[in-house]
Formats: structure tokens, C-alpha cells, sequence
């Protein structure tokens, strides 16, 4: 109950999953809720806000909000919106202590975001249109072959063989699975084949922006050891990992409601 | 022009090249050969012997263009532009859209899109365009080194893509731009539109001069047309062939075949190969021989090919009898031989270069499909709606309405794309292929 | 400050015996068809247009400004127009103007024109006897026969048009309309006659002799933005623009600036037609080269004070795609940012298209 006392607070509320990062003034993380995004954000978001501050108190009087993600503006007690481009680069930049080249693989859309020496964004490119370069490309086709979402990483490294998945689009890539696996092909080689595919689209993405060392992966896919060894096997560098992927927009959020200068705002 | 690469140029491509691509020939005449003496039942006809030469010949051109520079000036050129001026000033000439149709064909156009669109090229832009810029901006070769260009030679009557295109080529190469812009014919040609063809060549000329460092030599152009226009006239005669039935050839030996008609016009070379070609073809008529052994079907393909699968769709159509036997596109650079007229060079040009079938109006190009259907005696047409060629494909819904409604011959859209792969789904356009091979029998 | 609409332009011209020409993008001669007693109402991908009808007949991979024009000349208020006319800007329009003289045939007149891609001697020539040709079969539907006087005067009536709006593009900061505002009259030379469009744009320009500058009606530190593409729709975009604490400052539009001819002179009216649809900034769909583009683009941005070019383009439009990378590359150099959003006409802007160019206002910050 008692611990640092919160300064700010970020809410990202993503189409997946809503998150909640509470920061002191030091910027240091006082306390977090994630759980399953809900289609009435104004309610989840209130929910996890109060829950947060029962457990974490404020310092004094009302504590400052920003909000992000894609239902950021139906949170009616932050007092600003800000974009998850802004956030995210604000928050790996905290968690990281430095800039380079971020790849965010959220559950519906991904992003490359080019952070700066000093945390602000460089440039960015976003896929939101296509599912097949998300996380729900992974999600969709891991629920059809019937495997746990903890164990498509480990599967697919251990998996001996790649089978080359060739349909660019997630429906049609359902049915080439079914057709493989109805020939005996087994079903760790396809799941290895899957992320193949899934990180070969993020890979045309941070080539399009440039990739420019260090390179961060976030977003709830970076848990996910197979994407990570794959993307840094293509990009020929090292991916990075912070400690809590996740919440890495709802702390850019909560860092740009502590207010400093430079934070990328008016 | 520095010593060494005349060096280069003398024994790579002269002295070794040559030789080694006509022993190459050989040994596929040779295969060939015995492909038509063990293969009696197959469905398809074994390749034309002809093709050997073919290749030899496109090979030699490209050989010669990897060891071009410094030796030759180099041009870049589209595939309907006005070319013969720059082949009496020995340019040797380099055809973009065949290096990406090649590129298709030996499945590395996506590699080469790729690189395009890491470089911020929009996947819906043209393919061939993609794999241009691709292979330009990475430096790779996947299939054969292509020289840098000296001068970029473009024509719109093909397009307007390649405008901006080679606007993109010149920015990045930094070399003179000479664009021949021929105004669309939603009517016939007029005065005023020919006129500005005729000046827009006759402009051109000095640019050319001045990047060739010589004199455009008359008697020389006209050879040239004269040659372009045997060899059109022979390869008109080649496809018109198949009006015959059992069809000799069908449209996949055109693609396959055409690369001298587009590459190598006006060449002698050329006009040997298509008599060669010909006599080839009138051989297996007097046989018999149909490219489809058992032809029970006749089909009109119009626009361009699916150069990556060109063995699969032969392959499924012929088991069911159905040979592709008329194709509007290799049609094109034979329809206009009676327009070109070596005594009036540029006079003549400016009206062919006017109008080739992608330059007319979309009525016009009914007119041709249904002329074709008639000549050819189809039974149905296949429209490839080529999503990047958006003046062969717009049009076609009204087009395909027409042929199945008003001409009653079954007609159907298939959706694709000429060079990259990643816009074909080959379920869906087998399944749909083979519904439309169901709906002629059933009409028959 | 009141705009008229269509259907009141479209009134008044019928009243007093004019025509109504429906015309497609980009560039024609308005003073041709003013002096056949034509109105031209320009269709410009209408978000509103219901597109069946287009789609019926064009591929998905044909844009909007063919499919949405398309429905409005076959389904929607389009089917009222007196003539219409295609200008050939692209493989698209050309597809358009094509399949509606040889397959819809429909009871208007169908009249096309095609634009030469430079501007070289042989270019000049064609236009003017082209546009002579387009001025031949004006009068055959017209039944109009406009004296070389007449001709004159309606296109020094639109160079004064034409003279206002490039004042008010110059004068944009201290217009004091906000970016919606500012847009819905540029856009109405889509519609209006000259000489309503002259008077509406007098009324919203800074006085000349006002002596002091006038004070900029928003004086909170924003995001400076030039805006370029074919066309800005839906209009709604400059509200979420001005929400997210941005301003357009400069513009390339198709249906703005790219359209600035420059002032001619001459004895022949069809030369100095032709000499002023020649006269325009560098634009795509004309062959101007990469380099010109680029470097207007950087000089407008550089004079308007814009840090960042939002790129906001209809889907499938070639000539707008080919140049992108360069031109990102050649302003990359100079220090300044590019987006790049395309859209597909509707009611409503996408939630993906508003957040990207709100992560770009918040980039520029």
C-alpha cells in the first residue's frame, strides 16, 4: 500500500489489451494494470484507473492523465490525447536510455518508429490495414491449429523444418495451413513458416524507414521468442527487448504527463 | 571509348560469347529433337525447334549489353517507342520491360519488387516498373547485367506509366530524357496528332546525335524500317497461322517467341528467324501437328501474359483440349507492318507509333477481339485483368459483356498480375479456369 | 460570406441559356467553354457519390476519381449535365473517357482532351490546334459561335480568376478563414463562375490599402503544413487537421495551386490558351521533371515557413506514387518531413489515416 507516491499517470487503451502505467515524479514506475481490451473503453479505462490508485496513492491533489492507443480520446479524465507513435518512442526511449529504431507488434497493427538522441520521434511507418503483419496474424492461425499462444515461440525455434507459407493474406493463409496439414506436414514446421512470414512483413517495414542500430522490439509479439530471434537473424542486428514490452506506450504517456520540456508536445 | 572495355566487349562478347551461345543452341536443337521423338503422347507439343535460335539471338543481345559500356552508347528504351532512329546511330538498345518480363518468367521479379518498395515504391504501381526501379536502385542482376543507359528513350503509346517512370530512371541516372508523347486515339488519327508525333521524332534526332556522337545516316534508317518491316509482316504471317485447325502454335509460343519482334526489329537476324520460324510452323501444319495435341477448344487471350506461370496455365488448359490460339498482345507488333513505309522513314513512323492496340480506344479493341474470335474461330476469351496495366485492363468489364452478350462466345475476367506473383492466387484462378473450360463445353 | 451551391450555379446558368458541362480532373480551358455558353462543374471523386454504378464497370485497382465520376455521370446528379468532358490527365481518365464514347454511350456529348506531355515547341502547337478542335465541336453542341474577342474576354475574365486565387494561396496567413473555410472557397472555382469566384475572393482578401497587415485570426503556435495531393476529401480532414493543432500553409493540390496559369497575351486566343495551360507549377500528370517538382515544393515550403508536406493522395494514382521517394529524399536533405496517407472518398476519414498524420503533427512539434 504505501511505496512511492504516483505523479502521473499514462493510459494506453489499445484495441487488444488496455494498459495503465502509473510514474513518480522521478519518472520511475509506481504501478501497472494490463488486462483484455473491452469495446466500452470509458468504463475499462475509469476501472483500472481507480484500481491502480487504490493500491497506489497520489502525492497531492489530482494527478495528470494522457492517454494513447486507439481509444485514447474516449478517456474522459485524461487531460490530453497523444498518439502511440509519440508514446512509444517516449517510453522505450525511458526503459532503454536510448534512441534507434523501434518495432512495435501490437495485436492489430504494427510500427517502425524512428527515435532520436533525445527521445523524440524521427520518422515512422505504420501497417494498420493488413492483419497479416500483427500480432493477429499469429493469434488467428495459432487458435486454428489448436496451440497455446505461450507455446508458438518455443515450437516453432525447436521445429527442425520451415514450411514457406506463400499467401500474403491471413484468410488465405488459413486455407493453405488446412491443405498443408491434410498432406502430413507437420505442424511446428508451419507455425515456423507463419512467423517467417509475419516477420518478413515487418522486415520490408523497418527497410522502407532504414534500420538504424539499436533495434527495440515492443508490443505484446515481443514476448514471443521465435519473432524475436528471426527478426534479428533478418535485420542482421541485435533486437532488444525492454523488461515489460507491453506497457511501453502507457509509460511514454505517463512520462509526457510528468511535463517536462523536449518530451515531443506543445 | 577506353581500350579495355573494347577488349572486353571484342572477346566476351565476340569472340567467346557468340560462340559459346551457338553451341548452346545446338545442344538445344538437339534436345529438342529427341523430345519429338520420345514424346507422341503428350498433351502439348514439344517446343518449336525455332525457339533454340530465339534464344540464342536474345541472349547474344543481352550479352552484348553487359559488355556495352564504354564501347557502345547505351539507350533505354519502351517497348512501343520509335526506335528505329537510334538503331541507325548504333545505340544498342535496352528494353526494361523485357528485362522485368524475363525477370517474371524466371520467378525473380518479386525480389526485384521488393527492393523497389523498400525503397518506398508503392506495391500498386506497375510491376515492371517495380522490377526496373528495383533492379536500378539495389544494383542486383538477378537475371542478366543490365548496362546503365545513356540516354532514356520513351514513348507513351503504351502508357502514361512509363512517363513517370522514366521520369524517375532520369532523376536518379542523371542522362537526357527524350519523351515521344502520342496522343490517345479515342477516334481515328488526326492531322494534328500526327504532326506531332512526326515533330517530336524529328526533335529527337539532334538529342540523339549529340549522345551518339555521330550523324543519324539516312540509307542506314531506311534499312532499318525495311527490315522492321519484313520481320513484322513474317511474324503477322506466324501468328495468323494459327488461325489453322489444328491451331500449329499457340499464344504461349508467342510469348515465348517475341522477343526478337520487340528487341531486335529491324535487324537482319531478325527477319531470317521469324522465315525460319514460319517454314517451322508451315511444317507442322502440312504434318498435322497441333500445339495441343487434342484441340477441342479455341481461346482468345487478351492482354498480357502471366509470364510466371506460363507452363501451368498451358499445362491445365491443354489436358482439357484447350489451346490458346490468338493473343492480342504478340498481335500488336505485327498488325502494323502495312503501316511502316522505308521510303518515308519518319513520316511512316509517326503513324505506326500512333497506333499500336493499347493507343486505341477501348472500342477499337473490342473491334479487334471480336475480329480475332471470328478469324481465329474461338470458343471463348480469356480477359487477364492485369492490375498493372491499367490501359490494357480498363475497359474489359464493358469489353467482356459485349463478347458474351452481343457476340454470344463465353468470356471471363481473370484476375492477375503480369509479373508479380504475389497478386495471383492460383486456386482461385484454377478454379475459375476450369469453370470457364466447363461452360464452353457445354456450349459446344 | 456565402457560397453558392452547385444546384444554385447550375440554376443560374440554365436561366440565362447556358449550358452545364460536367468535367474531370485536372486541367482544360474554363474560357472555352465559357464562351460557348458552357458552365463547368468539375467532379472531383465526390465522397458522396455512392460508387456502384462505377465500380460496375472499373476494376478496384481503377481510383476513385474514375469510379465515384463515373456513378455520378450514370446514377447521380451527373445525369443532368449538357456535355461532358474527359481530359486525358491519366491511363485512368483515359479508361474513363474510352468506355463512356464507346460503351455507355450516353445521351451527352462526350468530349476529350488530350494534354501534351512537355513543354517544347511541338507541345505548344498540338495544344492550340487541339484545343481548336475541342472549340469546333464546343460550337457544334453549343450552337455558340464566340468571336476572337469573345474568346479574349473570357480568359481574361478567368486570369483574374485565376490572379485571385494565387493571392489568396499567397495571403493564406492572414486570410482570416480557417482551413476548412479557406478550402471550401478554393474549391468553389471548381464550380462558380469567374466573376462570382472574383467577388467572393475579393471579399475574403486582406484590403490592399489597409496600410497595417491584418492580425492572423489564430495566433496559437501551430503546426505549419503544406498540403498536396489530387484532391482533399472528405472536407472534414481540415477539422481534424485544426484539431490536432496544425495548419495548412502552403498547397500543391491538383484542385488548387497546380492550377495557377500565369497571365498571357497575344492576338490569337488559342495560342494564349494554350500558352496558359502550359503555364502551371510542375505537375506529375504533365511530365514536368522530378527535380522542378522537387524544387518548387522545397521554395514553397521554404517561403511558407511549412516544416512538414502531408502527401494526402487518392488511392491508385500513379502519377502521385512514382515521385514520392525522390521528392522525400530531395526534402530529407533540406531538413523537412513527408507523410504520405492515401485515402478512399467517404463520409468519414479513416481512424488509420487521422492517426498517422496526428503522429506526423506531434513529430513536427
Amino acid at each position: 500500500m504505501s511505496g512511492p507516491h504516483v505523479a502521473a499517470i499514462g493510459v494506453d487503451a489499445g484495441s487488444t489489451t488496455c494498459k495503465v502505467v502509473a510514474v513518480t515524479a522521478e519518472g520511475g514506475v509506481a504501478g501497472w494494470r494490463l488486462e483484455r481490451g473491452l469495446p466500452r473503453v470509458e468504463e475499462q479505462t475509469a476501472l483500472l484507473l481507480d484500481d491502480l490508485l487504490r493500491d497506489h496513492p497520489v502525492a497531492t491533489g489530482r494527478v495528470p492523465i494522457v492517454a494513447t492507443g486507439y481509444g485514447r480520446r474516449l478517456v474522459r479524465r485524461a487531460e490530453r490525447a497523444v498518439t502511440e507513435i509519440t508514446c512509444h518512442a517516449r517510453g522505450v526511449f525511458h526503459a532503454t536510455g536510448h534512441g534507434g529504431t523501434l518495432l512495435d507488434v501490437g495485436g492489430q497493427d504494427s510500427k517502425v518508429i524512428q527515435i532520436g538522441p533525445d527521445g523524440r520521434v524521427v520518422d515512422f511507418a505504420m501497417n494498420d490495414k493488413c492483419a497479416a503483419g500483427t500480432g493477429r496474424f499469429l493469434e488467428h492461425t495459432a487458435a486454428r491449429l489448436d496451440v497455446p499462444l505461450e507455446e508458438l515461440g518455443p515450437r516453432s525455434c525447436a521445429a527442425r523444418r520451415e514450411q514457406a507459407i506463400s499467401s500474403t493474406c491471413t484468410v488465405f493463409a488459413e486455407s493453405e495451413i488446412i491443405s498443408l496439414l491434410a498432406h502430413g506436414v507437420p505442424v511446428d514446421g508451419i507455425l515456423r513458416g507463419l512467423h517467417r512470414s509475419l516477420v518478413s512483413r515487418l522486415v520490408a517495414m523497418v527497410r522502407t524507414l532504414g534500420v538504424r542500430p539499436p533495434v527495440t522490439l515492443s508490443g505484446g509479439v515481443a514476448q514471443n521468442s521465435a519473432v524475436r530471434a528471426m527478426l534479428t537473424e533478418e535485420l542482421g542486428v541485435e533486437v532488444r527487448v525492454p523488461a515489460h514490452p507491453q506497457l511501453m506506450g502507457a509509460l511514454g504517456a505517463a512520462l509526457l504527463a510528468l511535463g517536462p520540456p523536449g518530451n515531443g508536445t506543445a | 571509348m577506353t581500350l579495355p572495355a573494347q577488349v572486353t566487349y571484342a572477346m566476351g562478347y565476340g569472340l567467346v560469347g557468340r560462340a559459346a551461345l551457338w553451341r548452346q543452341r545446338r545442344r538445344e536443337e538437339r534436345g529438342i529433337r529427341a523430345r519429338w521423338q520420345r514424346e507422341q503422347d503428350g498433351v502439348v507439343a514439344p517446343p518449336l525447334l525455332a525457339s533454340a535460335r530465339m534464344k540464342e539471338l536474345m541472349s547474344r543481345h543481352y550479352l552484348q549489353a553487359r559488355y556495352a559500356t564504354g564501347v557502345r552508347k547505351v539507350a533505354w528504351v519502351t517497348s512501343g517507342a520509335p526506335v528505329e532512329i537510334l538503331q541507325a546511330l548504333d545505340f544498342l538498345l535496352v528494353y526494361p520491360e523485357n528485362h522485368a518480363a524475363l525477370c517474371g518468367a524466371r520467378r525473380k521479379a518479386v525480389d526485384m519488387c521488393v527492393e523497389a518498395e523498400h525503397a518506398g515504391y508503392s506495391r500498386d504501381l506497375c510491376s515492371y516498373a517495380r522490377t526496373d526501379i528495383g533492379t536500378a536502385l539495389s544494383g542486383k542482376a538477378p537475371v542478366t547485367r543490365i548496362p546503365k543507359p545513356d540516354l532514356l528513350f520513351c514513348c507513351t503509346n503504351i502508357c502514361q506509366t512509363v512517363l513517370y517512370w522514366y521520369r524517375v530512371l532520369a532523376h536518379h541516372f542523371e542522362v537526357p530524357l527524350v519523351v515521344v508523347d502520342t496522343p490517345f486515339l479515342f477516334e481515328a488519327a488526326q492531322p494534328h496528332q500526327v504532326d506531332y508525333v512526326k515533330q517530336q521524332i524529328e526533335a529527337a534526332i539532334p538529342i540523339a546525335e549529340r549522345v551518339a556522337g555521330r550523324q543519324l545516316p539516312f540509307p542506314r534508317l531506311r534499312q532499318i524500317v525495311a527490315s522492321s518491316k519484313q520481320a513484322s509482316e513474317l511474324w503477322l504471317a506466324v501468328l495468323n497461322r494459327a488461325q489453322h485447325r489444328p491451331a500449329p502454335i499457340s499464344a504461349f509460343d508467342g510469348f515465348i517467341n517475341m522477343g526478337p519482334i520487340v528487341d531486335l526489329r529491324g535487324e537482319p537476324e531478325t527477319v531470317r528467324f521469324y522465315e525460319t520460324l514460319l517454314a517451322e510452323v508451315d511444317q507442322r501444319i502440312a504434318a498435322g501437328i497441333g500445339a495441343v495435341r487434342n484441340e477441342r477448344l479455341r481461346v482468345l487471350w487478351d492482354n498480357l501474359p502471366i509470364w510466371y506461370r506460363i507452363g501451368w496455365l498451358s499445362g491445365l488448359l491443354a489436358t482439357r483440349g484447350v489451346s490458346i490460339v490468338a493473343s492480342d498482345y504478340t498481335y500488336a507488333w505485327g498488325e502494323l507492318a502495312p503501316m511502316m513505309d522505308p521510303d518515308r522513314p519518319i513520316e511512316s513512323a509517326a503513324q505506326v507509333y500512333l497506333h499500336p492496340i493499347l493507343n486505341r480506344s477501348t472500342g477499337e479493341k473490342l473491334r479487334s477481339m471480336r475480329r480475332m474470335v471470328q478469324d481465329f474461330h474461338c470458343d471463348g476469351v480469356i480477359l487477364h485483368s492485369d492490375r498493372s496495366c491499367k490501359p490494357y485492363s480498363l475497359g474489359q468489364i464493358a469489353q467482356r459483356d459485349r463478347l458474351a452478350n452481343d457476340v454470344g462466345v463465353p468470356s471471363f475476367l481473370l484476375e492477375a498480375d503480369h509479373s508479380d506473383s504475389r497478386a495471383f492466387s492460383e486456386e482461385q484462378a484454377g478454379n475459375r479456369l476450369e469453370a470457364f473450360v466447363e461452360l464452353m463445353e457445354m456450349r459446344q | 460570406m456565402q457560397i453558392p451551391t452547385r444546384a444554385e450555379v447550375i440554376g443560374a446558368a440554365r436561366q440565362r441559356g447556358d449550358r452545364i458541362a460536367g468535367v474531370l480532373p485536372i486541367h482544360y480551358p474554363r474560357a472555352l467553354l465559357r464562351a460557348h455558353g458552357a458552365q463547368p462543374i468539375e467532379i472531383w471523386a465526390p465522397p458522396r457519390q455512392d460508387p456502384t454504378a462505377g465500380n460496375a464497370l472499373f476494376q478496384a485497382y481503377a481510383c476513385a476519381v474514375v469510379r465515384h465520376g463515373a456513378a455520378l455521370l450514370l446514377d447521380g446528379p451527373g445525369r443532368d449535365v449538357d456535355l461532358v468532358l474527359v481530359p486525358h490527365t491519366c491511363d485512368a481518365l483515359q479508361g474513363l473517357g474510352s468506355v463512356l464514347l464507346d460503351f455507355v454511350r450516353p445521351p451527352q456529348p462526350v468530349l476529350t482532351l488530350y494534354h501534351p506531355r512537355g513543354r517544347r515547341p511541338a507541345d505548344r502547337s498540338f495544344l492550340e490546334r487541339e484545343l481548336r478542335r475541342l472549340g469546333e465541336r464546343l460550337a457544334e453542341i453549343t450552337g455558340r459561335h464566340p468571336a476572337d474577342a469573345d474568346l479574349h474576354a473570357a480568359l481574361d475574365t478567368e486570369e483574374d480568376a485565376n490572379d485571385r486565387l494565387a493571392r489568396l494561396f499567397r495571403h493564406r496567413d492572414i486570410v482570416s478563414l480557417s482551413d476548412r473555410e479557406f478550402y471550401a472557397l478554393v474549391r468553389s472555382r471548381e464550380f462558380l463562375p469567374a466573376e462570382t469566384f472574383i467577388e467572393l475572393a475579393d471579399a475574403a482578401l486582406p484590403h490592399e490599402d489597409a496600410g497595417t497587415r491584418a492580425v492572423p485570426h489564430d495566433d496559437r503556435p501551430r503546426v505549419r503544413l503544406m498540403l498536396s495531393g489530387i484532391v482533399p476529401e472528405p472536407m472534414s480532414i481540415f477539422d481534424a487537421i485544426d484539431a490536432m493543432g496544425a495548419r495548412i500553409v502552403a498547397d500543391d493540390l491538383a484542385c488548387g495551386s497546380r492550377r495557377l496559369y500565369q497571365r498571357t497575351r497575344g492576338a490569337d486566343p488559342y495560342l494564349r490558351l494554350a500558352a496558359s495551360l502550359m503555364s502551371g507549377p510542375p505537375d506529375p500528370t504533365l511530365g514536368a521533371p522530378i527535380a522542378e517538382r522537387a524544387d518548387h515544393l522545397t521554395r514553397r515550403m521554404r517561403e511558407s515557413g511549412a516544416r512538414g508536406l502531408l502527401v494526402y493522395d487518392v488511392k491508385f494514382c500513379e502519377p502521385e506514387l512514382f515521385d514520392l521517394p525522390q521528392l522525400r529524399q530531395h526534402l530529407s536533405a533540406h531538413q523537412l518531413q513527408m507523410l504520405h496517407v492515401e485515402f478512399e472518398p467517404a463520409a468519414t476519414i479513416a481512424q488509420q489515416t487521422l492517426n498517422r498524420i496526428e503522429a506526423f503533427v506531434e513529430m513536427l512539434q
